[in-house]
C-alpha cells in the first residue's frame, strides 16, 4: 500500500522541478518580447517599467495558470491508466 | 582518448536500447497453453527483474507467481510471468493480475482447435537468471498474421521528443539570457584588469630601463 505515497512523492519533487522549469522559461519567452516590442521603438517612457508592467499582466493571464497543468495532467494521465489497464 | 569516447558511446546507446526494449510494451501473438503459479525464491540477480508483492499485500522474501504458458504459431514456446506492477516501475499500473489469469486460463487451446490472442506484456525471458516477461494484458485475435500497429510506443517516441526538444530550447534560452551575460561581465572585468596589469607592469620596468639608458646610453 505503500508504494503509492512513494510514487505520489517522487512526482510531486518531478512536478515542481518541471513546474518552476516552465515557468521561468515562458515568462523569459514574454520578457523578451516585451523588450523587443520596446526597442522597436514608438512606446514613451522607461524601458523597465514597461517590462515591468507588461510581465505583471502576463501574471495573471490564462497562458500563465495553464502551468498548474503540469501537476494536474500526470495525475489525470494515471487514472486512466489505472482504468485502462485494469477495468477495460 | 577516441576509443574512450566511442565505448562511451557504445555503452550509452545500449543502455539506453535495453531500457526501452525492457520497459514498452510489446505484443505477441500466441496460443495460451495453459497457466500455473510456481513458489519462486528471489536471489540478489534477478530481484530487479521482478515487480513487488500484489498491490493490497506485504512484501515477503518469497512468494508465489503466477505464469502463463504460451506458444506461437512456428512451434516456439514462451512463458510470461504476470505480475502486480502496482503504482512501481514500469508505470503500467496494473493491479489485476488474478483476473489477468483467469482471462488466460480462460483462453486456453489446444493444437489442433487453436485461439489466438495478443499479449501485452514487458520484460524479457532469460534462462540463465531465470526471469519472464510480465504479461499486462491478453486480447484475442482473428489469426497468427493479424497486423498490431504499437500505437502507445509511438506516441511515448513522440513525447520524448517533444520533452527532450522542450529542454534543448529551455538550455538554449537559460544560457542565453542568464550565462552569456555574466560571462560577457566577467570578460569585460578580465580586460580592464588586463589592461591594469599591463599599466603596472610598464610602470615597474621603466625605472630600470632608464637606468641602463643613462650609463650605457642605449
Amino acid at each position: 500500500m505503500f508504494a503509492w505515497v512513494r510514487l505520489a512523492f517522487m512526482a510531486l519533487i518531478l512536478m515542481t522541478i518541471v513546474y518552476l522549469c516552465l515557468s521561468w522559461y515562458s515568462r523569459s519567452v514574454r520578457r523578451e518580447k516585451l523588450e523587443k516590442e520596446f526597442d522597436a521603438g514608438g512606446i514613451d517612457g522607461d524601458r523597465q517599467a514597461f517590462i515591468d508592467k507588461g510581465l505583471e499582466k502576463y501574471s495573471g493571464s490564462l497562458r500563465a495558470k495553464l502551468i498548474w497543468g503540469v501537476y494536474i495532467i500526470p495525475f489525470v494521465l494515471i487514472a486512466i491508466l489505472v482504468y485502462v489497464t485494469n477495468f477495460m | 582518448m577516441r576509443y574512450i569516447k566511442w565505448i562511451f558511446w557504445v555503452v550509452f546507446v545500449v543502455i539506453v536500447f535495453a531500457f526501452f526494449h525492457y520497459t514498452l510494451p510489446q505484443r505477441d501473438i500466441v496460443r495460451v497453453t495453459g497457466t500455473e503459479i510456481i513458489r519462486q525464491d528471489f536471489s540478489g540477480w534477478n530481484r530487479i527483474f521482478y515487480a513487488q508483492a500484489d498491490a493490497g499485500n506485504e512484501e515477503t522474501v518469497n512468494r508465489d507467481l503466477r505464469l502463463i504458458n504460451t506458444a506461437y504459431e512456428g512451434g516456439g514456446i514462451m512463458v510470461f510471468r504476470n505480475e502486480d506492477t502496482g503504482f512501481g516501475w514500469p508505470w503500467y499500473f496494473k493491479l489485476d493480475s488474478s483476473n489477468l489469469q483467469a482471462e488466460a486460463a480462460d483462453l486456453v487451446s489446444t493444437r489442433d482447435a487453436p485461439i489466438w490472442v495478443a499479449i501485452t506484456h514487458y520484460g524479457w525471458r532469460n534462462e540463465f537468471l531465470t526471469i519472464y516477461p510480465n504479461a499486462i494484458s491478453v486480447r484475442e485475435v482473428s489469426g497468427p498474421d493479424v497486423r498490431l500497429i504499437p500505437w502507445l510506443n509511438i506516441i511515448i517516441f513522440v513525447i520524448l521528443g517533444l520533452l527532450l526538444l522542450g529542454l534543448y530550447r529551455l538550455l538554449q534560452r537559460f544560457k542565453r539570457r542568464k550565462i552569456d551575460p555574466l560571462v560577457a561581465q566577467v570578460e569585460d572585468s578580465w580586460d580592464r584588469a588586463e589592461v591594469k596589469a599591463a599599466q603596472a607592469g610598464e610602470n615597474a620596468r621603466a625605472p630600470v630601463r632608464n637606468f641602463f639608458r643613462r650609463w650605457f646610453g642605449s
